[in-house]
């Protein structure tokens, strides 16, 4: 049976979901908060940490892992840049305030400043001068980040969460060893429109559900703006394309575009590198993720 | 006096390549299935082990003589298990294996016969795959047949037990939950998949089906328990709740077996003989040994059709031509090949 859908107070619909991506939200907690317990109790954690940026991601990855092992066991940290957005600190907050989980914020500014010097992209004191541009900057705060969290995993005992959804993940629209660094991540089968239905019947607070999603690299940016497409059209497209492989004349003659189909295609084979554990170049008998194939976690790796 | 078997369905969730701690666990769980009266318990596949074992697998497995698995087998006194393990074989093969454990003694063994290489499976690349399909007399005082997971997917697995004999099927499974949809009955596109089979080979068996799948988290996978016991009817008899770990007992009659073969005698009525016969045709076919004498001439391998009809007599037949064949096939499209 279809979960009931969240409205507005007009009665309309919170988000555009389309009808195909609809999942069983209850099935999927379900699923989810047992990966949860499992991946932590294989490792021999207890605990998660995980970075908060307001969006509804990260949100929504919260609630997960505090429906999972209870908000007492989650640490999050909010790790603004001086140009993020004071409205995604806000919605940040305004999840740890519901949940009642642990939280800190810790400001990437000086690393990133630090290494590219201040004055934004116009400065010439840093590493590459005034070609800093934003995407540049942007992926060096996302692996500050990174280095934040694994820090905070040491400090808080507990594995780092992933919270990259699946249509970023497919498309590429994520650092490598940036923010798709983590343990294990709860949604990153979940498509965008799939996120935001999980995210409502959850709880996670409207605000976080109905904004614009943004990286929040440089002010006004939007994702969509970004890749110049909404994300109920994208992961339409990305859902038969990949988990129905219905091929491009088929979904032309479904209606998609075929430009669009062609340039969404070209970034999902020019994101496959970044999903992938890099290569060894194979010399010995035995080789890690060739021919010696253990599971992640096995008898004798559990932390003691 | 109406005859009934208890069946315990152990659901649970075994620790990947714990195999110590998994003995541990089926011994609690047959102990608490004889004190609950049950006839038979059944473990999922690889209960022992775990499923994801990949190069785990040498490591875990045991030999039909390892004094473990007699260990095991003498706590079965008073009833039958059904438990399941990586068996190494003299030759040093490794199966995916299900054992029927009764009274003591091992008395069953069944070799996984289909190994799924597909999608999220990689089984061939670790285990080999059994040659034997039988059914196995047993204390309960039917036959039963024992099938592992992808088994269950080829038609003729649930045909051939019932045909030697067995009433009570029994399938041990490791399925991962995938494919989760809200227009699924259950919210899972696997369970679906599953439920229907299930109920189809009951019916058309007119046998009970026991299936028993396991929960848990193995790597990215989920696996979602939904274990149930089917009657010869097609219909539910009980089942266990999707992803909850437990044992979880009810009563089955077998006088259902005998009332539904005598209102519905699809067994009487199967006919092994034209199903062998057939099937040694097309097995000298498809080697190569015998044309393919239900496929046109110029066809493509497995396709049949000929990209353009070619004159001549119906296919599969030496005469006499048949009319209305020859009608359609006139009346049709036709290209004109150059002399």
């Amino acid at each position: 049976m279809p979960a009931a859908v969240r409205v507005r107070a007009d009665g309309s619909p919170l988000f555009d979901l389309p009808p195909e991506l609809s999942i069983d939200t209850d099935v999927a907690r379900r699923v989810i908060g047992e990966f949860i317990r499992g991946q932590l109790r294989q490792a021999g954690f207890e605990r998660a940490v995980l970075g908060l940026s307001g969006g509804v991601d990260s949100g929504l990855v919260a609630f997960l892992v505090a429906e999972a092992i209870g908000p007492e066991r989650l640490h999050c940290v909010l790790l603004p840049y001086r140009t993020s957005s004071p409205a995604s600190r806000s919605d940040a907050e305004s999840v740890v305030a519901v949940l009642g989980c642990s939280s800190e914020l810790v400001n990437v500014s000086p690393m990133v400043d630090g290494y590219f010097g201040p004055g934004g992209g116009t400065d010439a004191a840093g590493p590459g001068g005034a070609a800093v541009d934003a995407l540049r900057r942007g992926n060096f705060t996302a692996r500050m980040r990174m280095a934040v969290l694994y820090d905070r995993s040491v400090t808080w005992g507990g594995l780092v969460v992933g919270t990259g959804n699946k249509t970023e993940s497919l498309i590429g629209y994520t650092t490598l060893f940036g923010d798709s660094a983590c343990a294990f991540n709860p949604i990153g089968d979940l498509y965008k429109s799939q996120v935001r239905q999980l995210a409502a019947a959850i709880g996670v607070p409207e605000p976080v559900i109905t904004k614009a999603p943004s990286a929040d690299l440089w002010p006004g940016q939007t994702d969509e703006g970004d890749a110049g497409f909404s994300y109920p059209q994208l992961d339409r497209l990305l859902f038969w394309r990949i988990d129905k492989r219905r091929s491009v004349e088929e979904v032309v003659a479904m209606g998609f575009d075929p430009a669009f189909v062609a340039r969404v295609d070209r970034m999902i084979a020019g994101a496959e590198f970044k999903r992938q554990v890099p290569p060894i170049a194979k010399l010995g008998p035995r080789t890690a993720g060739v021919d010696y194939l253990y599971p992640r976690r096995r008898p004798g790796s559990t932390r003691s | 006096m109406v005859e009934t078997r208890r069946i315990a369905l152990a659901q649970i969730a075994p620790r990947l390549g714990a195999l110590d701690q998994n003995l541990g666990r089926h011994h609690e769980l047959i102990d608490a299935a004889r004190a609950a009266g049950a006839d038979l318990v059944v473990f999922p596949e690889l209960g022992l082990t775990g499923y994801q074992l990949q190069d785990l697998a040498a490591e875990v497995a045991m030999r039909l003589d390892d004094p473990r698995l007699a260990t095991l087998a003498g706590r079965t006194r008073g009833l039958s298990a059904v438990v399941s393990f990586v068996e190494e074989s003299a030759d040093h093969r490794l199966f995916i294996a299900a054992a029927l454990l009764e009274d003591g003694e091992l008395r069953h063994i069944h070799r996984k016969l289909f190994l799924p290489t597909y999608g999220l499976f990689d089984e061939r690349r670790f285990f080999a795959a059994g040659d034997v399909l039988r059914a196995t007399p047993s204390r309960l005082g039917v036959g039963v047949g024992l099938a592992v997971c992808e088994d269950f997917w080829h038609l003729p697995v649930a045909e051939l037990l019932a045909l030697d004999g067995a009433q009570i099927l029994i399938n041990v499974s490791s399925s991962p939950g995938r494919d989760l949809a809200a227009t699924n009955e259950v919210g899972l596109g696997t369970a679906t998949s599953w439920r229907t089979i299930m109920r189809t080979f009951a019916q058309l068996t007119t046998s009970f089906v026991v299936f028993v799948n396991r929960v848990g988290v193995e790597e990215s996978i989920s696996f979602w328990g939904g274990s149930e016991v089917i009657g010869p009817t097609g219909e539910l008899v009980f089942g266990a709740p999707l992803f909850d770990e437990g044992l979880f007992v009810g009563d089955i009659v077998l006088d259902d077996i005998r009332r539904e073969r005598i209102a519905l005698p699809l067994l009487r009525d199967e006919r092994p003989e034209l199903l062998g016969r057939e099937l040694a045709r097309v097995i000298a076919e498809r080697a190569g040994l015998a044309p393919d004498s239900t496929a046109e001439p110029g066809s493509q391998d497995g396709l049949d059709v000929a990209p353009e009809l070619p004159p001549g007599r119906p296919i599969g037949f030496a005469s006499p031509p048949d009319p209305l064949r020859r009608r359609r096939r006139a009346a049709g499209p036709r290209s004109v090949k150059p002399a």
